[in-house]
């Protein structure tokens, strides 16, 4: 399969999320299990145990349990976008079932693709984003080319071989004035 | 193809049937004896059938087995982190037309509606009173962050926020779709934003003015991070508008100049304009012609005076809003005031 055919997005932040108020986007919760069998023994467990803390921690949360007879048991997570997201708790310890629920409670309830990348920002630069145009010399747009005295290595003194140039008098090979008495 | 989709419909129980080896839980591949190749036939028809009879009617979310109301509306506040009394947030979910229906109902199975009254109360004044909040504090908020924002473009900016896309948006995410007690399924976008203004109107009523604020800065106010605001006002004639700004201020008429062009004559060309007043460099944009590239740089000035480019400061939420101080009252500069003010002057220079 082509890399193009995977689904892939960029980091979103639903609603501008924390930017003033955090708001948990995970909005219901449905534990899903049998009164009886093994494979929700630790489901089970966890309901007796941690149930009551989550939901006083998690206000914002409603948290349904429904017992189904002689089923695996599972999670269902509803989550404000509408997203609904399913976890099989089948033969879990109760403190596996934490996990699972507080990696649902973390989630945005956005659907886990590749991500581009692992960052998003609405500025990418202050300053602007860079042109040719940008920082260069004004006096550049009323010079008339070609201008041979740009070309050149920029030094403060003479060089030795335009000490030498001078001394026998000969033009510096290269420059323009030599290019155009040639011609 | 085909036996992809009858995979994907049935899931993957079935699915076991048509591979000739599966993958165990412990992750060994353990064959099976043949291709159970009569259970096509019979996965197709199934498949069919789902086929025909169409996708699955959409349900509200109290039809379901797992719904507690109550439940819903208490998590619902404290989702948001505000203390709302009971009664006033059920009345914000009540819609008008939910009464009505129930009403009709309730004739039609003959039970008399004066001797037993339903006791809701519909959210239409907690709308308006949550309109009249959220407009007035997005307009001061704007106002006290952009001291220099033509009142025009503030105007925009709010009619920008409190248009039912924007609301009706936030009021999807906050889970207030599936709480509305309304005859519209799905619900209407107007019906969705109407109901957010009634929110903030509870809550306004339960803890005051200040969190009702709070939770428009939040929620409503938080959507302009990132957005181009100069694209939410549209401005006519920008560089008339430059001209009656410097000219109100005292300085020299902006004065357009070519600053770069490469490319003339050719499809890729660009010419940059910078716009300048008393030899001040004011504003400068690129363009593929040189009107366009004024046009631009004439926006970009007035974006700069206005403050609101990628180097400014951005909008404060959180414990920095609080303590800012909030302009109500009195209005930025108006930008066609000082348009007709500029051609006012002008004409009376010319006559004398």
């Amino acid at each position: 399969m082509s890399n193009r055919a995977i689904p892939n997005a960029f980091v979103k932040n639903v609603l501008q999320n924390g930017l003033g108020r955090y708001i948990c986007q995970l909005q219901r919760v449905t534990l899903n299990f049998c009164k009886a069998t093994p494979s929700s023994l630790g489901t089970r467990d966890f309901i007796e145990k941690y149930l009551v803390d989550f939901t006083r921690e998690n206000p914002g949360t409603v948290v349904y349990v429904k017992p189904i007879r002689n089923r695996a048991p599972f999670l269902v997570a509803e989550y404000l976008n509408g997203r609904q997201e399913r976890v099989s708790t089948k033969d879990m310890p109760a403190d596996e079932v934490c996990k699972w629920l507080e990696h649902l409670r973390t989630r945005s309830g956005a659907q886990i693709v590749n991500l581009r990348k692992e960052w998003l920002t609405n500025t990418p630069s202050t300053q602007g984003v860079w042109h040719p145009f940008l920082n260069k010399n004004p006096s550049l747009a009323g010079t008339s080319f070609p201008a041979p005295e740009l070309y050149g290595a920029k030094t403060e003194s003479k060089s030795a071989t335009d000490m030498v140039l001078e001394e026998a008098g000969v033009k510096k090979v290269g420059s323009v004035d030599s290019a155009s008495s040639k011609e | 193809m085909a036996a992809s989709l009858v995979r994907s419909t049935l899931g993957c129980q079935f699915a076991r049937f048509l591979r000739p080896s599966l993958i165990t839980a412990a992750g060994q591949t353990q064959s099976q004896r043949g291709v159970k190749r009569y259970m096509r036939a019979y996965l197709k028809e199934l498949y069919n059938r789902r086929l025909r009879v169409g996708p699955e009617k959409l349900r509200h979310r109290s039809e379901f087995m797992n719904w507690n109301y109550n439940a819903e509306i208490y998590a619902f506040g404290k989702r948001l982190g505000e203390e709302f009394s009971n009664d006033s947030l059920q009345a914000a979910f009540t819609h008008r037309s939910y009464i009505e229906a129930e009403e009709a109902r309730r004739a039609d199975l003959g039970i008399d509606v004066a001797s037993a009254p339903l006791g809701l109360t519909d959210n239409s004044e907690l709308t308006q009173k949550g309109e009249e909040t959220a407009s007035r504090y997005i307009k001061a908020y704007l106002r006290s962050s952009y001291p220099t924002m033509f009142e025009e473009a503030i105007v925009a900016i709010h009619d920008h926020l409190m248009s039912d896309d924007t609301l009706s948006h936030i009021a999807s995410h906050i889970g207030i779709g599936d709480l509305m007690l309304c005859s519209d399924f799905p619900p209407e976008e107007s019906t969705l934003s109407k109901n957010f203004l009634a929110v903030v109107g509870a809550l306004e009523t339960d803890k005051g003015v200040k969190r009702a604020e709070s939770l428009v800065r939040d929620l409503v106010l938080a959507q302009l991070v990132g957005k181009e605001l100069m694209e939410l006002w549209s401005v006519t004639n920008p560089m008339g508008l430059l001209m009656a700004v410097l000219d109100s201020q005292g300085r020299g008429p902006p004065e357009p100049r070519l600053q770069w062009q490469a490319g003339q004559r050719t499809i890729m060309a660009v010419y940059q304009v910078g716009i300048y007043s008393d030899k001040q460099l004011i504003g400068q944009s690129a363009g593929e012609r040189v009107t366009i590239a004024e046009d631009m740089a004439a926006q970009d000035a007035l974006q700069r005076m206005m403050g609101i480019g990628s180097g400014h400061m951005p909008l404060t939420f959180r414990t920095e809003a609080d303590k800012m101080e909030l302009r109500y009252d009195p209005k930025n500069i108006s930008a066609e005031e000082l348009m007709q003010t500029y051609e006012l002057r002008q004409k009376e220079n010319s006559v004398s």
